[in-house]
């Protein structure tokens, strides 16, 4: 068979192409490959290259950046990429009243919020001013909702935009019928490498045990999103590869630390030495993640290794908790509702099983788990408004940068019942100063220096347990050539290649 | 009669307008900060809740909502910005049609059959068989079954409504139909072939009921008076079933096929999710899963009115059919 047509099977549909109005991963695998940002990411790391921008610079107070566009970039449509496009991009991110937005859920817009102008110098030049430094500035601008946008397109298609996306990247739109398919066709006079497919369909199919058929008969070409165990059967399919790469995300154990009694640090330290997690990947990973020591992953910069390893010892939990107890006036077994979602993440593929094990080890030390169950909407607002004492989570970066995680999920900014990420409600003040610092210094081995000094603090605090790293693993058919997994997860088919049999 | 009847729709249609008005609101998720979802901004989900006409106390909602549906205005999707309800409805509504018609194309003739066949072998070995096959067919679970027919057709599609990626020239919904129509035979039948396991899996239960309550008038007319009589005069059985039998027996397999469109309308559902077949039923879960309140009421309406036509569309039939009805009419 040879085919030039690509089949991508997933677990869900897109709701959105406008690369503003989303956050859901099924339509950011679609949308990177239609949309190009200024700054990309290096093919195979996670190192910032130049995109549609050439090159950029700096102003020493690190409040400019002047950024080269590449000429002779065309959009889908024909019309040309110039400064006024990239201006325009960022307009509708960040003015509320822009007449070509035509939805309020613009989920990254405070990512951009640092951004105090924009203005095309010439032809081919932008310029950002910004109202204070910020280290994650070139990252941001590498993400997929700057995505560069043709203003020609958004004017024509109005709110339909979302529906007829047009950018500058190495596939164009063909169509997009809600639930079946969305269909790309390479673009011929794409500036850069010469695409090797023809045309890529995008298939959402929710049962994974489906996926996995459709993957065996060759109905569909790659198959993500699949169930560890799915995916360790599949490695021993002929015709079948799989490929894995480290994602970078964390699981991990949120205590909330507001409410009695997991305000007491002793009682968060024996839940951290009762679960024995080489087992729980075992169990619950199918053995496919790795421990996690530090909310940030290895793969990334400034992970801490120094952060003292919590070992599996529940003797050690057994006699904190006895102490705890006696110290404060508990009775033991200590009650404790234990949050869980109702259905898998990448960090937290079998939520189930998950807790049904951390429920088990607790009891073994002293304490007495009500595991509660909810759908994953109100599993997560509940937690934001703090309503759990242990919960499970997790989180996928959206930049490869340490403030991604550790501001997100553990500054006290970040408590809020809308949206804040700081489940445990955590508050340390000195936590929160290094990691402002870190946010407004520009210079990385320092900013390195710094989250590694939060990453030591928080483990003395113990409000999270980090419990592993997840890999990103696919299988696909072994005429698929060339599409390599990338560690930001993004799906970039530009390199597919389908070879003849 | 039958004005009584539609008005009695209309009041049908308003009680479930306001009855699902309600639903929606007091579910316990704020909608609007669900769509905002990991990345929320305050001032963001206010000024949508103010567009949105959230924030107004609940009668001015609910006189808003009433007003909107009146004109046929479902509103936009809350998951997906931008997207006409309508127009989704226009693509899910027929697909979810064409697979129950296909369903039912398989469960009448095949329930009447089967059901005939154990009439006329009563309490024999055919009866049951046909039965036990009754039984399977109302117990086993459609996403069960669904599996097992992939597993067991290997080389069937597994799903969708046509191979990804397909062009053509269809410009409704209704792929199959449409495809026969204008004479795209080739498309028609890859269409087809499409259907033909979901439609399958669907078939089941309305299946086995066709089939039992088949069996049971076909039992009862078989008993009667006049078929005895016709019989002692020397009718032959094909003739008997044919020309007495089967017309009697029909008002009840009509009574219950009515039932079990509406059925299906709504079981679609699994069979839909294990498909993926784009139709109704998973527009609908999908909303629920995403908060997609405004979907959810469209779909709700959409459902409750298709049940409405549908059980107004048999009274008129029974009427057409059945002159015992337009007899007690008159007197």
């Amino acid at each position: 068979m040879v085919t030039d047509t690509l089949i991508y099977g997933r677990g869900g549909d897109a709701n959105a192409l406008d690369p503003i109005h989303t956050d859901i991963g099924e339509s950011v695998k679609v949308i990177v490959n239609i949309f190009e940002p200024l700054v990309a990411y290096d093919d195979e790391t996670l190192d910032l290259v130049p995109g549609l921008a050439e090159s950029w610079e700096t102003s020493d107070d690190g409040l400019e950046w002047t950024f080269k566009l590449r000429p002779d970039v065309k959009f889908h449509d024909g019309t040309h990429l110039d400064a006024e496009a990239v201006v325009f991009t960022f307009q509708r991110i960040l003015d509320p009243d822009h007449p070509h937005v035509h939805s309020n859920i613009i989920p990254y817009y405070s990512s951009y919020s640092q951004i105090e102008n924009i203005e095309a110098v010439d032809d081919l030049t932008v310029k950002f001013t910004l109202k204070q430094p910020q280290a994650t500035f070139l990252a941001n601008i590498a993400m997929f909702p700057s995505g560069i946008v043709s203003p020609t397109a958004v004017k024509k298609y109005g709110a339909d935009f979302t529906r007829h996306p047009v950018g500058t990247g190495p596939f164009q739109f063909v169509h997009w019928k809600p639930k079946q398919e969305i269909v790309l066709s390479r673009f011929d006079d794409y500036w850069g490498e010469p695409v090797g497919i023809e045309r890529v369909v995008f298939l959402p199919s929710e049962e994974s045990s489906i996926r996995v058929t459709q993957l065996k008969r060759g109905e569909i070409h790659i198959a993500d999103n699949l169930p560890p165990s799915e995916v360790d059967g599949l490695e021993k399919t002929p015709g079948v590869v799989v490929q894995s790469t480290p994602g970078i995300n964390i699981g991990y154990l949120t205590m909330q630390t507001q409410k009695p009694p997991l305000d007491k640090p002793e009682v968060r330290q024996a839940v951290g030495y009762a679960i024995d997690r080489d087992r729980l990947i075992e169990v619950a990973y199918a053995g496919h993640a790795q421990k996690a020591k530090s909310m940030v992953p290895p793969t990334l910069w400034g992970h801490s290794d120094d952060v003292p390893e919590k070992e599996f010892d529940p003797e050690k939990a057994k006699q904190l908790l006895q102490e705890a107890s006696q110290k404060y006036g508990f009775e033991l077994p200590l009650k404790l509702e234990l949050f869980v979602m109702d259905q898998p993440r990448p960090y937290m593929q079998q939520p189930r099983q998950t807790a049904i094990f951390i429920k088990d080890a607790l009891e073994k030390v002293g304490f007495q788990i009500e595991i509660i169950t909810n759908d994953i909407g109100q599993h997560f607002q509940r937690m934001t408004r703090g309503e759990h004492q242990l919960g499970l989570s997790g989180w996928s970066a959206d930049i490869a940068d340490p403030h991604n995680f550790l501001h997100t999920l553990l500054h006290s900014e970040n408590i809020n019942e809308i949206g804040g990420n700081n489940l445990s409600q955590y508050k340390n003040e000195e936590v929160d100063k290094l990691l402002d610092a870190a946010q407004f210094e520009l210079d990385q081995e320092k900013r390195t220096q710094l989250y590694k000094q939060a990453q030591q603090l928080i483990s003395e605090d113990a409000p999270v347990l980090p419990l592993v790293h997840v890999p990103v693993r696919i299988a696909q058919r072994d005429f698929v050539e060339g599409y390599k997994l990338h560690p930001s997860s993004q799906v970039r088919l530009k390199s597919a290649r389908i070879a003849e049999q | 009669m039958l004005i009584q009847r539609l008005a009695q729709a209309v009041v049908t249609m308003l009680i479930a307008v306001l009855a699902i008005f309600v639903a929606v609101r007091v579910l316990p998720a704020n909608p609007v900060i669900a769509q905002f979802g990991q990345h929320a901004v305050p001032e963001k989900i206010e000024k949508e809740m103010e567009e949105r006409g959230w924030n107004k106390p609940l009668w001015q909602q609910a006189i808003t909502f009433v007003g909107q549906m009146a004109q046929g205005n479902l509103g936009e999707s809350f998951a997906r910005p931008g997207e006409k309800i309508s127009s989704r409805l226009g693509q899910a509504v027929p697909a979810t049609l064409e697979l129950t018609f296909a369903a039912m194309l398989i469960a009448i003739p095949v329930g009447v059959f089967v059901g005939t066949i154990a009439a006329l072998w009563r309490n024999a070995w055919p009866d049951w068989i046909s039965m036990a096959i009754a039984l399977l067919g109302v117990s086993i679970p459609v996403f069960f079954l669904a599996i097992c027919l992939i597993v067991a057709f290997p080389l069937m599609p597994t799903g969708y409504r046509l191979p990804p990626g397909t062009q053509h020239q269809l410009h409704t919904e209704f792929y199959f139909f449409e495809a026969l129509l204008t004479g795209q035979f080739q498309l028609a039948a890859v269409s087809a072939r499409h259907l033909v396991l979901p439609a399958i899996a669907l078939s089941t239960i309305p299946l086995a009921v066709v089939s039992r309550v088949t069996r049971n008038s076909m039992l009862e007319v078989l008993d009667a008076d006049y078929l005895r009589t016709a019989r002692a005069k020397g009718a032959s059985l094909l003739r008997m079933i044919v020309r007495h039998a089967f017309p009697n027996a029909s008002l009840s397999v009509l009574n219950i096929v009515g039932f079990q469109l509406g059925m299906l309308l709504s079981g679609a559902i699994l069979t839909e999710t294990v498909f993926n077949w784009p139709g109704l039923g998973r527009y609908v879960v999908d909303a629920i899963r995403d908060y997609d309140y405004a979907v959810v009421q469209a779909c709700a309406l959409v459902l409750a009115g298709l049940f409405v036509t549908l059980n107004l569309t048999l009274d008129v039939l029974f009427l057409v059919f059945d002159p015992r009805l337009r007899e007690g009419n008159r007197s």
